[in-house]
């Protein structure tokens, strides 16, 4: 299959492509939305085309019954094992975002009707691991997420794949955080010359007073985009942190919308980047206030560190705002290693390449601390010092 | 007596400023050098050209360190050569703690001397006595590096730095400004500790009051980017009394 096809196609059409005779109104969305291309907001920085025109292959996502283990694992799309009685099914999703900004949302659930249905049963702490093993391949899947109410479960999600290349995967979440709930979500993506890009398109809602925490780690190489819409209720709260760590040809960051529905919403989102040889970072997050959102506070920083010439960050935290009733602020800084820090530790004989990567965790540390499970934490961490390396060997910002 | 380090007809700028005009210099080991001169004369900047600064741009003349030419040595080879600088104006550097800058820093030196590295309770019993002979709070140890530390407080952790390396060359870029009686006290106490016939120490103050604990075995007088006169500890009162203006270059 060859995803291009869907270009500038009416609902009919793509409708007809992609065999599909109902849900009228996700291909009316995706027809009007259009495929991704650089015209597209939200694809401006990400070579989306390219990785569009490809011919790829289809699997077969028949659900199967999952093998008993500590996480859920899910391999190409299909969930192949889970903690016993947690409850994870397979499911036709009934409550899609109308209002999403990205195509790929559309496309995402028009590929895969059936969803992986997660329910979080009280205090949990699960891992979702997922695993990539075929090469030229689209892979996509959609999970639904639902937690309870006055929980506080954490989700901590993990990446893995086999040698591959030229995969796709198109994949994302549905989550709805109810009322008075505290969902953690972490994040870690280490991508390595990993043979498969990946366009991961969310949407989450979290209800009255409920509390989304949620923090990516992004490192590496490769093409990969995270895409958010995260609205907020009545005094919901979203802490969102983002950290970037790219070397060699990377093009990887987050386009997010935050909306603020509800009165006495609240929002933090920081994004630390670090772009080292040809990478290209991207942050591109607009905070949108209702105006039914009133004393609305949100605020929004990016920082990024260049550690060579031929890194790019492009930085756009945006305010869209239809009430006067709030508390906003946001920007963004982009420089590099502080001289004297990094000749301070020099002169104690700490190695040129050793005193860059103390910097650079250390900048980074303030959202690595944020993840309290120590073992992911440690992952994190080992991941982050790995790609450092990788960066090292690969090119020539060891001066 | 052979000298340690030779500073030879030393030039250097800074930016387009030339700030070391010729500058002539030798430590011997085992001695305690004083620098002394006005504001500006150029005194930091000697002291930066000597471990690789990359403010100073050194033009012309050589800087020797046991008998090799170390101009263009990258500034990690010095130290780990056994050259250490205390900072006028330590950084502060966020997020990193400072027991574990310490480790790091101590463990490159032992990796290079060839030396197995100090584990993490090793180095704590080690860090636990340089503590208490310095008078610091165990504190500073787990804070971020320099960061909030009083001035005193970075004086001191730059000694702590100092014992640690133990080093060979030692320069002290005004380390008694901003201490009181009593970190003077415990400042140059470790200092002295430090002496043991070989090291040489290179002392850049505005007072005598350290020279007093740390007694001077030479006071160089450094104006204009020049070493303008070298004499005995006798000078330090001459020069208390009637200030640079007086002074000749011999
Ligand atoms: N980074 C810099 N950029 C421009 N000029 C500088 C810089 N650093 C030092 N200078 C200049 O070089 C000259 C010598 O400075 P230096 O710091 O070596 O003096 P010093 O003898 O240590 O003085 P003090 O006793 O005040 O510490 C001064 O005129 C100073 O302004
Ligand atoms: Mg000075």
């Amino acid at each position: 299959m060859n995803l291009s096809i869907l270009k500038n196609k009416t609902s009919e059409e793509i409708g007809k492509h992609l065999d599909i005779k109902d849900r009228v109104t996700l291909l009316e969305r995706l027809s009007t939305l259009g495929l991704p291309s650089k015209k597209n907001e939200a694809y401006r920085y990400f070579d989306v085309e390219k990785l569009l025109e490809k011919e790829y292959k289809i699997l077969d996502n028949l659900p199967m019954s999952p093998k008993p283990s500590n996480k859920i694992e899910i391999k190409d799309g299909i969930v192949v094992a889970a903690p016993q009685g947690m409850r994870v099914y397979s499911e036709h999703c009934d409550k899609i975002d109308m209002d999403h900004f990205d195509p790929l949302y559309y496309l995402g659930h028009l590929l895969s009707p059936q969803t992986i249905k997660i329910e979080l049963d009280g205090d949990v702490e699960v891992e979702i691991e997922h695993t990539f093993t075929q090469s030229d391949t689209l892979i996509h899947y959609r999970i639904v997420l639902y937690n309870q109410a006055n929980r506080h479960a954490t989700v901590y999600e993990n990446f893995v794949h086999e040698t591959i290349e030229n995969t796709l995967v198109l994949y994302g979440y549905d989550m709805h955080i109810a009322q008075d709930s505290t969902l953690r979500v972490v994040k870690m993506q280490s991508m390595q010359h990993s043979g498969y890009s990946m366009i991961a398109s969310h949407t989450i809602n979290v209800a009255q007073n409920a509390n989304a925490l949620l923090k990516t780690f992004d490192i590496g190489s490769d093409q990969a985009l995270q895409l958010f819409k995260i609205t907020l209720d009545t005094h919901a709260h979203v802490d969102a942190g983002h950290l970037l760590y790219l070397n060699a040809n990377a093009k990887r960051g987050t386009v997010s919308q935050i909306v603020h529905t509800g009165e006495y919403a609240s929002s933090t989102q920081e994004a630390k980047n670090i772009l080292d040889a040809q990478s290209r970072g991207i942050f591109d997050a607009l905070i949108k206030v209702e105006n039914t959102a009133k004393y609305t506070k949100a605020a929004q920083n990016s920082q990024a560190i260049l550690l060579h010439d031929g890194a790019y960050m492009i930085a756009k935290p945006q305010l869209e705002i239809y009430i006067d009733e709030l508390e906003a602020s946001h920007g963004a800084t982009i420089g590099q290693l502080d001289k004297q820090q990094l000749f301070y530790l020099e002169s104690r004989g700490i190695s040129h390449v050793e005193a860059k990567k103390i910097l650079v965790i250390a900048f980074a540390n303030t959202l690595i601390e944020q993840v309290k499970d120590s073992r992911q934490q440690e992952r994190i961490k080992i991941a982050f010092e790995k790609a450092f390396y990788a960066g090292y060997s690969e090119n020539s910002s060891l001066s | 007596m052979s000298s340690i380090m030779k500073i030879e007809n030393l030039q250097a700028k800074i930016g387009d400023k030339e700030i070391l005009k010729g500058l002539n210099l030798e430590l011997e080991p085992g001695k305690v050098h004083a620098i002394m001169g006005p504001n500006g004369a150029g005194k930091s900047t000697l002291s930066k050209a000597i471990v690789g600064h990359y403010d100073v741009d050194v033009t012309d003349g050589n800087i020797i360190y046991k008998n090799q030419i170390i101009n263009d040595i990258a500034p990690e080879k010095r130290a780990l050569e056994g050259i250490f600088l205390s900072f006028q104006h330590p950084v502060e550097i966020p997020g990193v703690n400072n027991a574990y800058f310490l480790r790091t820093a101590l463990n490159a030196k032992r990796k290079h001397e060839g030396k197995e590295e100090l584990d993490a309770a090793a180095f704590l019993r080690l860090m636990k006595e340089y503590l208490t002979l310095l008078d610091m709070k165990s504190d500073m140890i787990s804070r971020s590096l320099n960061v909030g530390f009083s001035g005193g407080e970075k004086k001191r952790n730059e000694i702590l730095q100092m014992m640690l390396l133990e080093p060979e060359v030692i320069i002290l870029d005004e380390i008694d400004s901003g201490l009181d009686i009593d970190a003077l006290r415990a400042v140059s106490e470790g200092i002295n500790k430090m002496k043991d016939g070989k090291r040489s120490f290179l002392v850049i103050t505005h007072y005598s009051r350290i020279l007093d604990y740390i007694k001077p075995d030479y006071i160089h007088v450094l104006k204009e980017g020049k070493i303008i006169k070298t004499a005995g500890p006798e000078l330090v009162a001459q020069l208390e009394e009637h200030g640079y203006d007086g002074i000749e270059e011999e």
